[in-house]
């Protein structure tokens, strides 16, 4: 074993984009190590830091040298190897080259009583220091980027330009350049606080050295200083108050600085009279600060996150005031301009926003969704009442598009169309459907919170899916514009909530509308490619709550799609199971066996004449089963419907057992085909169990 | 207000600052190109010179119109008319970034005072085909210069890569003299104390263009001039003169930006004037490339290799 160094690679780059960087250091070690490990280099632990001018790893117990290896590779036979006259092969010839050795040096050793060609090489040992350059070029252009670009003439691609290198093999620099950058024991420093930067000495010292020049290099490290200085301001501020620091936002700041400082910072109370959605929008979509909330209301206190020199807290301070001042003093006036009308004067302004090329304006869509919401509201039944505030809020919902305020601050759609229906003596219920109609907005959103909102969403996404569907544009894997996935997600877990509305139905309908409005398409191909893209959405949904996915796909297989029915007879089935693991393991094994065994053309149309006892006992089961299960499913008990298939289990296990179907009598065996269509039959409306498997674990 | 405002630079000082930074750093400074424009971008000392392997290197004021953001000088942040100070450097150098920083301690700026960030913003341009990777830039939070590296324009890759740096004067001055308002900043002050503010040059002009823009251009004239301007292009692209032809595309944008301040283009009819522009434009810079860089049959090539 031979002496061991650290080896520290720093890449310093122009500011790297904050997601980016986040999880190009999450790789960074896997891709170290590879890296390593395909050039045999032995190591010890590592650690991994990154600013955004900045990603390096720090390796221990890195080997001098690499390993003397012997290696030892079987080839073909010897009969393959070498020709009558003893002259290698093709065969031999192709293996020698295969592993990089001489033809002539292949050995012949016997093995488990035959003989075969062996080939053998050695790999020396090789010192680290002259494989590193390759190594760690390997590792810089091994990092995944989103979005890679080029820079001045050079060929090489990186996220943003890399501007210099720091690698050190112990007190040794090793030789590397990259774009333009040649490799050195220099680090840039923070651009402020300490901008000449340092020479590191040695590997070992490459921590401390960029601490020194007040850089905080790891981005757990900025986190935590960040929310611990805000958790400081906090209490600082007294009872009430309370920082939010969304995720997105907070890992945004924190690769958006090398040394964080958070400062307090202030806007004139008279802007807390505007909706607070758009100040927060304002303060964290542009700006990226952290609002401050007091008793659940908004402060008008923010907490900015600085890169600079808190020294000069106070310059910072004021200039970021002064922006939000000026976005506020924007958003007051939108506002302000926007509730000068009723939001009913916006609905006709809808023609001039684009919904899709294909499928018209914002105005079209409008009128599309209230003929749906209609329709949807006579299938589920709806009083009156509620009908009218459907279709009202369905009228009022994309109004706030073209009001000043949401085309300046896009996130706060249909939350400004609420309080401008609100302050034109809009329903409640109106208004709350109007901002809820976006939801589920993400994954682990709420859905609507009342019905008016919940049908308005269905019209608008199934609406919103079918249109898409209709013109072509399915979503692909890397591109969905109009998220039709979440879409798609946010109609079931609504059609869940106990909507009692038909998925089929509302597709039909939705895709009708279509039609009358002179939107070319082919109705049957549309609905088919929907149908297989929500049942496809049905299943990731299903298996990510738990339900076995065999039994989704037995349940699908009967032809059931609404997403209620197929949740509920998914859930029943896995219970069913779990309760009688095995009488349903064994009835799929019977089902499997009869379903492969039948003729499916012979009918089931059997003569009792001809049946034996064990056949006379399951045609028995199997009338009175075919009587419970369409009992059961008419009265939507799923679970009676098993418990009658489940007790088909003995009568089909005795008939296989004391029967032999393939009889030499012909109208025999012909009888005993209907029998086994009549069993497989009763099936057929239930779940499909030749897709069940047999073993639950 | 901010303690920066005493000494201060005025406006005309920080144009003239920054053209002397920038002619130190080895740029052509040109004068604003004497045709409408939405973006310095925009310009051909920008988007034309983008292309090709020469060296280029160039600093510009340029006026820029956007129609549609009038605010008839009544929003002290929006106007219709404004400046940008662009500067377009091929290859792009290694100290850029340094470079642009020492630009602004040469407006007055110290930036060891202030909190100076470089945050992701790409940029694409679907009319000309173009994109790349850069940042905005934010002092103490306020966005003050655009900076991309150019990758891609017209569909052809940019090789070398040019860097774009594009200040927004007003902005910038704004935050240099501490004042909230455009209309307040200081253009020129006389020895004698005399200063005109920028609302003394261009207030009127922002609420005459506010209304003209909105309210009185002829509409049945801009759709014709439209058409012409599309025709022109496309006859001096056949006599192979693609600057020219250029001119009618920045003509033909501007024209359809003042349709769409009219509010007299709907929906359906927008995405199609953006594709007639997109196709002249894309169709200057093959030509371009092919007349001025020296491609023979670019156009073809291009199409070959995607």
């Amino acid at each position: 074993m031979s002496n061991v160094r650290t080896l520290a690679f720093e890449i310093g780059t122009e500011e790297i984009p904050a997601f980016d960087l986040k999880n190009a250091t999450e790789k960074l070690p896997q891709i170290m190590a590879s890296a390593l490990t395909d050039a045999r280099i032995a190591f010890g632990g590592m650690e991994v830091f990154s600013t955004p001018r900045r990603m390096a790893v720090v390796v221990r117990g890195v080997e001098e040298e690499t390993a003397q290896v012997d290696e030892t590779f079987k080839g073909p036979s010897v009969a393959i190897a070498f020709d009558e006259a003893g002259a290698p092969t093709k065969a031999a010839i192709g293996f020698a080259r295969g592993k990089g050795v001489a033809v002539e040096s292949l050995e012949v050793r016997e093995e488990g009583g035959a003989e075969y060609v062996f080939a053998s090489r050695r790999i020396e040992s090789a010192r680290t220091i002259g494989l590193l350059p390759e190594v760690l070029r390997g590792v810089i252009e091994a990092i995944p980027w989103p979005k890679s670009m080029r820079w001045a003439s050079y060929p090489e691609v990186f996220s943003r330009p890399v501007r210099w290198l720091v690698a050190l093999f112990g007190d040794e620099v090793v030789p590397l350049s990259f774009a333009g950058a040649v490799a050195g024991r220099h680090t840039e420093g923070h651009r402020v606080l300490s901008p000449a930067g340092t020479d590191i000495a040695r590997a070992d010292e490459y921590e401390a050295a960029v601490r020194q020049l007040k850089i905080v290099p790891a981005q757990d490290e900025r986190r935590a200083l960040i929310e611990e200085a805000v958790r400081a301001m906090e209490a600082d501020l007294g009872e009430g108050f309370t920082a939010v620091l969304p995720e997105k936002t907070l890992t945004e700041v924190v690769n958006l600085s090398e040394a964080p400082t958070p400062l307090l910072a202030s806007f004139a109370e008279e802007f807390l009279a505007v909706p607070e959605e758009i100040i927060v929008d304002a303060m964290l979509m542009h700006q990226r600060y952290f609002p401050l909330y007091r008793d659940g209301k908004l402060a008008n206190r923010f907490i900015i996150v600085s890169n600079g020199d808190d020294r000069f807290a106070d310059n910072i301070i004021d200039g970021n005031q002064r922006v939000v001042a000026a976005r506020l003093y924007d958003a007051k006036f939108f506002y302000e301009e926007d509730l000068k009308r009723p939001l009913e004067a916006y609905v006709d302004r809808l023609d001039e926003v684009v919904f899709q090329e294909k499928l018209g304006t914002m105005r079209q869509k409008t009128s599309r969704v209230c003929r749906l919401a209609e329709r949807l509201c006579l299938d589920a039944a709806l009083e009156a009442e509620e009908a009218g505030k459907v279709a009202r809020a369905a009228r009022l919902a994309k109004a706030d598009l073209v009001t000043n305020a949401v085309i300046e601050f896009t996130s706060v759609q249909g939350i400004m169309g609420s309080y401008y229906a609100e302050a034109a003596g809009e329903d409640a219920e109106v208004a709350a459907a109007i901002a809820d109609h976006y939801r589920p907005r993400f994954a682990g959103d709420d859905i609507p919170s009342g019905i008016v909102g919940r049908m308005l969403a269905l019209a608008d996404k199934v609406d919103t899916i079918c249109g898409l569907f209709a013109i072509g544009q399915l979503p692909t894997g890397s591109s969905d514009p109009f998220a039709l996935r979440r879409a798609a997600l946010g109609v079931i877990s609504i059609l869940q909530s106990g909507l009692d509305v038909s998925l089929d139905g509302a597709i039909q309908d939705a895709l009708r509308i279509y039609q009358e409005d002179g939107v070319p398409f082919d109705a049957s191909d549309a609905h088919a490619s929907i149908k297989d893209f929500f049942v496809t959405r049905m299943k990731v949904m299903l298996k990510e709550d738990g339900c076995s996915v065999d039994a989704i796909d037995a349940v699908l297989a009967a032809g059931v799609w609404e997403p209620v029915v197929v949740e509920a007879r998914v859930r029943a089935l896995d219970v069913a199971r779990t309760d009688a693991l095995e009488a349903f393991a064994d009835l799929s094994v019977a089902y499997a066996r009869a379903n492969n065994l039948r003729d499916a053309d012979a009918g089931s149309l059997y003569d009792p004449a001809l049946f034996n006892d064990s056949e006379a006992a399951l045609a028995r089961s199997i009338e009175a089963a075919r009587t419970e299960v369409a009992e059961a499913l008419a009265g939507d008990d799923y679970p009676a419907a098993l418990a009658a298939l489940a007790a088909l289990r003995a009568p089909i296990d005795g008939f296989f057992e004391a029967t032999m179907i393939m009889d030499e009598d012909l109208a025999l065996r012909a009888n005993r085909m209907k029998l086994l269509n009549a069993f497989v039959e009763v099936f057929a409306n239930v779940a499909d169990f030749g897709l069940l498997s047999s073993k639950r674990s | 207000m901010s303690s920066a405002s005493k000494n201060a630079p005025t406006f005309q000082e920080v144009i003239m600052r920054l053209q002397e930074f920038w002619a130190s750093q080895g740029c052509v400074i040109l004068q604003p190109y004497d045709n409408e424009v939405g973006a310095g971008t925009n310009a051909p000392a920008t988007t034309l010179r983008a292309l090709g392997p020469d060296t280029w290197r160039t600093a510009y004021v340029q006026g820029c119109r956007r129609p549609t953001d009038g605010r008839y000088g009544e929003n002290p942040n929006r106007l219709q008319f404004y400046y940008q100070f662009q500067v377009l450097i091929k290859p792009s150098p290694d100290d850029i970034q340094e470079a642009y920083l020492a630009s602004l301690r040469a407006i007055g700026i110290n930036t060891d005072e202030h909190d100076v960030r470089f945050v992701e913003d790409d940029w694409e341009s679907p009319t000309l085909g173009a994109w790349g990777l850069g940042w905005e830039v934010w002092i103490d939070g306020m966005e003050v210069t655009q900076f991309t590296y150019f990758q891609q324009v017209g569909g052809f890759e940019c090789s070398p890569v040019p860097v774009e740096i594009a200040y927004g004067l007003e902005r910038l001055t704004m935050f240099v003299q501490g004042v909230d308002s455009v209309y307040d900043i200081v253009w020129a002050k006389g020895p004698d104390g005399v200063t005109f503010t920028y609302g003394d040059v261009y207030l009127e002009n922002e609420r005459e263009y506010s209304a003209y823009n909105f309210e009185v251009a002829d509409t049945a004239f801009l759709f014709q001039e439209f058409a012409d301007r599309e025709a022109e292009c496309l006859k001096t692209l056949e006599a192979g003169l693609p600057l020219p032809a250029y001119d009618s595309v920045l003509k033909c944008c501007h024209t359809f930006n003042l349709l769409d301040a009219r509010g007299v283009i709907s929906a359906t009819e927008r995405m199609g004037y953006i594709l007639r522009v997109r196709t002249l434009a894309k169709a200057c810079c093959e030509s371009y490339m092919e007349h001025v860089v020296g491609l023979p049959g670019a156009a073809e090539r291009k199409e070959g290799t995607r």
